[in-house]
């Protein structure tokens, strides 16, 4: 056996997040790595990458027991990770990004030579049958080529354990397949054993020669790839089916024949196929789909923040010219998923943040502020949401997630919106705020919004909304009433690559 | 460590640093209190009102610099063009008062110092080149431009009534020092009043949130910089009020010691925040210890090694104290 991990455990500040996980890896396989977020993948990876140094349990190489206590000692060992995020420098070129850090150096002590550089990475990429532009700067290859570069600087040192975490996520059908010929060819030629973590279950399903399926931090069962179905590998990852709770009907205001909110045509990003969405006042509706799979771009497109075709009408009202700013004043307003990348301005006050979006539409004549409306306003809000500590004068930057999250969701429902997309709105905050969270999204519709909510928490879609539709691959794959899904289902339909349902 | 323990130090460790930050607002204002108590009592022919005076009539050009700057800077760019701006708006002004008349040279110079403001805004907010390169391009353009249309000789034949703009006084209190405090008063009342101060600070704190929240980021970075450039113009007017001459190599400073004066402030260059009176307190600063330098008979060369301590010192407790904040 080339690699075994017993009896793997590692806490974070006293919550464990792996609790005893066993795992194996032969040379020559493909062995696939499934869980749903939070599972614990990740964190096995990185145990195994050398990155925690405090782990608990045993792991052996060849039969002999090493501990890994930092990066340096894994990749001595033959273990290369490839993480989702590249780590490749976009102005150097392709041959020296593979020998990045090992240059060979020139006659001259400080000097590279570069010509046996390129030499040596192009032999490298060959020995993979991976063909590879190698004078071209990163910046200008596609998200696959970029992808194989990062695989032929893995294995440029001898690798025997490669390890990848979600390499698809970005890719073209076709670049896929290339992956996993090369992929194939490694395992095969080279005996690599590769872990492969994925969220797509049919790709994982045909590729993996086993495949262990993690839940809470623990192993659930490991078996052969080819025993599995996408539904019955949907049902292990989510464990024993909770009925989602259905809510009253009238809480959600969402009688049939209510007017439309949101009613989106032929929306089209850079002639990916075009999407048809509509959203009635009241209504809540739930947006599924994978990392990668287009949601945050079909959102940032909806209020024109990116660029695309077809037609987009608020409160039946058509949006000519799409942009943010005019997004809300029609009334269309966005929370962004990175609150504090993209969402607020963590310099400012709390008060500042929530009047950001509502103050040149209800707060002021001729640019000049309403005396005194911008206190009055923060101080609702900040009472509504019950934002601790209630200073209006605060600092965002100084505020917990939760608080700052509340902040967001103030800032859009401040601005009297006709339609608000919420993207991850509840991502990374406490238990306590996520319910008061889903009380002011659901009062929000009470109040006569028509909403989208984009989340990776399956529990959290299947609670608040009224209907989900999925995303795969930049396309609607499908719309549900909330009835007709389980959380097995959901993923299932979420897991399924277009075309192939 | 239980979550109650940890939330109440939290809670402890947050009530401190309030403290702190408090502290460090108005720590500039008591070393200034101080330094001025100093002065008073050590430096000789300080404590004048002509020597006040004095004081204020000479940095008032560099606080009207000194307030637009803030505005930039606070949505975290800056001008390096102020000072081209400042010597064309005073040739300008000074060619058309001898040859038309003085109010068209006036109203000239202001408008031609909010074309180079727009211009910069234009590069910087819609053909998205950072506010340094395009400041400095357009700081060498409108300087070489002033060279070829004066041959880099000074406009001479102002009348001599138009040094009231300069040097005169209303009452004690100089001429440059009320337009100074008008331009102070209207830049706070922009970021006090106004939708756009409000998003001034929004831009700069986070200028995608600030877009994806429907604030037209463009369009403010654009007004800030056409601001600083009407700003400078007026400060390029009041200064052909002190020389009565057109001097194209003029104001060539402008830019760093209003950068310096606003820094000093308190006010950090990353961006969304920044107060009007750190600009002015700033200002008055870094011309009183000037002053006080030339009263005790230290030479006028010790100057800028001084001015270059004075910002390292201010801004290094301010951001190593930031610094430490952090890391806890």
């Amino acid at each position: 056996m080339l690699l075994e991990m017993r009896d793997i455990r590692k806490s974070f500040s006293g919550v464990q997040v792996l609790r005893g996980v066993d795992f194996s890896l032969k040379a020559g396989e493909i062995h696939a790595l499934v869980g749903h977020n939070g599972a614990g993948k990740s964190t096995l990876m990185k145990v195994l990458g050398g990155n925690y140094a405090d782990y608990d349990g045993e792991v052996r190489l060849d039969g002999e027991e090493v501990r890994l206590g930092a990066p340096r000692d894994a990749l001595q060992r033959g273990v290369a990770i490839i993480y989702q995020d590249f780590s490749l420098v976009p102005d150097l070129t392709v041959a020296e990004n593979i020998a990045l850090g090992r240059e060979p150096r020139g006659r001259l002590s400080g000097t590279i030579a570069y010509g046996r550089l390129r030499d040596r990475s192009k032999q490298e990429a060959e020995r993979l049958g991976i063909a590879l532009p190698m004078d071209m700067p990163v910046r200008r290859l596609g998200v696959g080529a970029q992808q194989m570069t990062e695989i032929v600087r893995a294995c440029s040192q001898d690798v025997r354990i490669l390890v990848m975490d979600e390499p698809t996520a970005r890719l073209a059908p076709a670049e896929r397949e290339l992956l996993f010929a090369t992929m194939r060819r490694m395992a095969a030629e080279q005996q690599v054993g590769i872990v492969y973590i994925s969220h797509f279950l049919d790709e994982v399903r045909r590729l993996a020669d086993r495949i262990t399926i993690m839940r809470d931090g623990a192993v659930v069962e490991t078996g052969a790839g080819s025993s599995y179905t996408v539904d019955s590998l949907a049902k292990l990852l989510v464990g024993h089916e909770i009925v989602a709770s259905l809510r009253p009907t009238q809480a959600g205001g969402a009688a049939d024949g209510a007017r439309e909110a949101l009613n989106v045509r032929g929306l089209s990003i850079h002639g990916r196929p075009p999407i048809d969405l509509s959203i009635r006042r009241g209504e809540i509706v739930g947006l599924a789909g994978l990392v990668g799979s287009g949601r945050t771009r079909f959102a940032r497109a909806l209020i024109g923040d990116v660029r695309s075709a077809g037609r987009v009408e608020v409160g039946g009202r058509l949006m000519k010219r799409r942009n943010p700013e005019r997004a809300t004043r029609y009334g269309l307003v966005l929370t962004p998923e990175d609150r504090k990348a993209s969402g607020l301005a963590l310099t400012s006050s709390v008060e500042a943040n929530i009047v950001a979006s509502a103050l040149g539409k209800l707060l002021a004549t001729a640019g000049i502020v309403h005396p005194g409306s911008r206190a009055r306003m923060a101080l609702d809000m900040i009472q509504r949401f019950a934002i601790r500590p209630p200073a209006r004068k605060k600092i965002v930057g100084q505020l917990s997630g939760g608080n700052a999250q509340k902040v967001l969701l103030a800032r859009a429902v401040a601005s009297r919106p006709k339609v608000m997309v919420l993207d991850q709105p509840t991502a990374g905050v406490d238990i306590g705020a996520k319910a008061e969270l889903h009380n002011q999204i659901r009062l929000a519709a009470q109040q006569g919004a028509g909403i989208l909510v984009i989340s990776d928490d399956l529990d959290e879609l299947l609670d608040l909304s009224d209907r989900i539709v999925v995303m795969t691959a930049g396309a609607m794959s499908g719309s549900f009433r909330k009835a007709e899904l389980t959380r097995a289902s959901l993923l299932a339909n979420m897991s399924r690559l277009p075309g192939r349902a | 460590m239980t979550p109650v323990d940890g939330d109440s130090a939290a809670i402890r460790r947050e009530k401190a640093a309030w403290r702190w930050a408090s502290l460090s607002t108005y720590a500039l204002a008591i070393i200034f209190v101080l330094l001025l108590i100093g002065f008073c009592l050590w430096v000789p022919h300080f404590a004048t009102w002509a020597n006040f005076a004095n004081v204020l009539q000479r940095n008032s050009i560099i606080g009207i610099v000194a307030c637009g700057m803030l505005l930039m800077i606070v949505t975290g760019g800056f001008d390096l063009s102020v000072g081209a701006v400042g010597a064309m708006s005073s040739v300008v002004a000074a060619a058309l008062i001898v040859q038309v008349s003085m109010p068209l040279g006036i109203v000239a110079a202001l408008l031609l110092g909010l074309a180079v403001g727009v211009v910069n805004g234009f590069f910087i907010a819609k053909i998205g080149i950072n506010p340094f390169v395009t400041t400095l391009a357009t700081q060498v353009l409108v300087t070489g431009f002033l060279f070829v249309g004066t041959a880099a000789q000074p406009v001479y034949g102002v009348p001599e009534s138009f040094t009231v703009l300069g040097l005169g006084r209303i009452g004690p209190i100089p001429i440059p020092t009320i337009i100074f405090a008008a331009v102070a008063t209207v830049t706070w009342a922009i970021l006090r009043f106004t939708t756009l101060g409000h998003y001034i600070y929004i831009v700069g704190g986070n200028k995608t949130a600030a877009r994806l929240a429907g604030i037209n980021v463009d369009r403010v970075i654009l007004t800030t910089y056409a601001l600083g450039g009407l700003f400078a113009a007026i400060a390029g007017v009041v200064l052909l009020g002190q020389t009565n001459i057109g001097q194209p190599a003029s104001a060539a400073d402008w830019p760093l010691t209003a950068i310096a004066a606003v820094v000093v402030g308190g006010v950090p260059l990353s961006g969304g925040v920044g107060q009007v009176w750190s600009a002015v307190l700033g200002t008055l600063l870094l011309g009183v210890i000037a002053n006080a330098l030339n009263l005790i008979g230290v030479s006028p060369f010790w100057q800028p090694a001084v001015t270059g301590a004075v910002i390292l010192v201010a801004v290094g407790l301010d951001s190593y104290q930031r610094k430490q904040r952090e890391l806890r």
